[in-house]
């Protein structure tokens, strides 16, 4: 992977892109009618909650492959996904209600959509915590591993809310039926987004695998030398 | 003059990536440094018994 596509010039395509979003955002996509420039904050928020769920997909498939196999890279990208995506929800948690306070004049409402992605958010919190205060690494992975298998039922619930139930939180706007839709140069623009963020997503996971391998590096290389001064 | 909201939003999403990418790099310099100084101790163990034995 690191050959194929170096991190460095995954992080130049990364920052072209996000660079052509931001034109693309301010620039060229239209002001909308009602809610005028506030509702450009729609672009930057679907694009941190795909992440987002993204990330606990990515953490349900390694956690299964973790307790099946028993795969250290499985693992440690779970581990590496969690911290990225907590990142992004907290992303959609911020900008959802900085949205919502001009355009429904509340800056919360306790509605399916937006409950159930706090839920998300307080289990990458339950994720990250369990990594962090667990003494045992080995029961630490293991119990992570079921938080994220059974973390997952609410990305889908997550997913289908407003689908589901009529919502304080917008209908799709894409895959959304019939009566969903936006003006083409909007949907441009937010394509254009959500392939960026995700290259971020995807970014900033690498970094953190980078990391996680230097750890491990670092253990083996303690071990060795643990070895030999006990041979000495 | 730019929404406040509006602004908030951007500012804080562009703050919490750049934030984590100095936390993520700082963390990588750190571990960078530790193995470097590891690697240099175990080439020098196992370079010293060579030397004695050479010695001898």
């Amino acid at each position: 992977m690191d050959k194929k596509f170096p991190i460095s010039l995954h992080f130049a395509l990364t920052l072209a892109g996000l660079l052509v979003a931001l034109y693309m955002i301010f620039l060229y996509a239209p002001e909308e009618m009602t809610m005028g420039e506030v509702q450009r904050i729609f672009y930057v928020h679907v694009s941190c909650a795909w992440p987002a769920l993204l990330g606990f997909i990515i953490i349900f498939f390694s956690s299964i492959v973790y307790l099946w196999k028993r795969a250290q890279f499985a693992d440690e990208l779970a581990h590496a996904t969690a911290e990225v995506g907590f990142i992004f929800c907290t992303c959609v948690l911020v900008t959802g209600p900085l949205w919502a306070k001009p355009a429904w004049g509340v800056w919360w409402a306790w509605d399916a959509r937006l409950t159930l992605t706090f839920l998300l958010w307080l289990l990458y919190v339950a994720y990250l915590m369990l990594r962090s205060y667990m003494v045992n690494p080995g029961r630490a992975a293991n119990l992570c591993a079921v938080v994220g298998i059974i973390g997952f039922v609410d990305v889908l619930i997550d997913y289908m809310a407003i689908r589901w139930w009529r919502t304080q939180h917008p209908q799709p706007v894409i895959l959304g039926g019939p009566e969903s839709g936006l003006d083409p140069r909007m949907l441009a623009t937010l394509l254009v987004t959500v392939a960026v963020f995700t290259l971020l997503f995807f970014l900033l996971v690498r970094m953190r695998l980078r990391l996680a391998a230097m750890r491990r590096e670092l253990s083996e290389i303690r071990h060795v030398l643990a070895f030999k001064m006990s041979e000495d | 003059m730019v929404n406040k909201f509006l602004f908030l939003a951007y500012a804080f999403v562009w703050l919490i990536f750049i934030l984590y990418a100095w936390n993520l790099s700082r963390r990588q310099a750190g571990l960078k440094k530790e193995l470097d100084e590891l690697k240099t101790r175990v080439s020098d163990s196992s370079s010293a018994p060579a030397s004695r034995n050479a010695g001898a």
